[in-house]
């Protein structure tokens, strides 16, 4: 493994790195490191800060050394830790936004919860008071609307997917 | 200095009473903070059920 290959690394799965700050900073240091990505080219698709553990930061990206390089230069900062974490670690700290105000009718959800865990469905109804959605399941013979709550699913395509993506190439 | 507060519902942090994501109240109570730059290739986005980039509380009371 020679340093030559510069080639941009795209679509690859994420990685969780750890960093270390100073205590009572931690929100500061994400704060500078989503400016500094901003400017930069590093791809750090999120920043968390867990309010159970003081002095530490979590970032998602792929390239360990250029973050390691990066951070060098932002205020606060103190150093990585060796290798990064599974999800499954910081999963307890990531509580889902409500899930019903997520969802509208039209996208394709995961089941993933239920007997009809892994299947795929469209939307077709929600209802935000009872956080609860009516979907229909694509490889049912007969599409039968069956209701289910909002945290069984997971979106997998939006409805509205292209008009997003069109908005975020605008705010670059 | 303004109050940040955050969604009830989508946990967004805004200055607002009510949120500009889903126009629902929010509150000033609070924890946790996760900055998401690119929601489609973020596991914790992902985990969160977080689509649109933002500032975001982990807990909201
Ligand atoms: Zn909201």
């Amino acid at each position: 493994m020679e340093g030559s290959n510069s080639e941009e690394i795209v679509q690859e799965n994420t990685k969780i790195f750890t960093i270390k700050t100073q205590v009572g900073k931690e929100q500061n240091t994400a704060d500078l490191i989503n400016s500094r990505a901003g400017k930069s080219k590093i791809k750090i698709p999120s920043i968390l800060v867990t309010p159970e553990l003081r002095g530490y930061i979590f970032l998602e990206s792929y390239d360990k050394e250029r973050i390691r390089d990066m951070i060098k230069t932002v205020s606060y900062a103190r150093n990585m830790l060796e290798g990064d974490i599974p999800i499954d670690q910081i999963q307890h700290f990531l509580i889902p936004a409500s899930a019903v105000a997520k969802i509208t009718e039209g996208d394709v959800v995961e089941m993933i919860a239920g007997p009809f865990r892994g299947e795929t469905a469209k939307v077709t109804h929600i209802d935000d008071t009872k956080e609860e959605i009516t979907v229909e399941l694509f490889e049912s013979v007969v599409p039968i609307p069956i209701t289910v709550r909002g945290e069984q699913v997971r979106v997998i395509k939006r409805k509205d997917e292209e008009k997003n993506k069109s908005e975020e190439e605008k705010r670059d | 200095m303004k109050i940040v507060r955050a969604c009830k519902t989508c946990h967004k942090l805004t200055e607002s009473d009510v949120c500009p994501n889903c126009s629902l109240p929010t509150s000033k109570r609070w924890r946790g903070y996760v900055i998401i730059r690119n929601p489609e290739n973020s596991q914790v986005a992902k985990a969160m059920n977080i689509t649109k980039p933002g500032k975001y509380a982990l807990k909201v009371m």
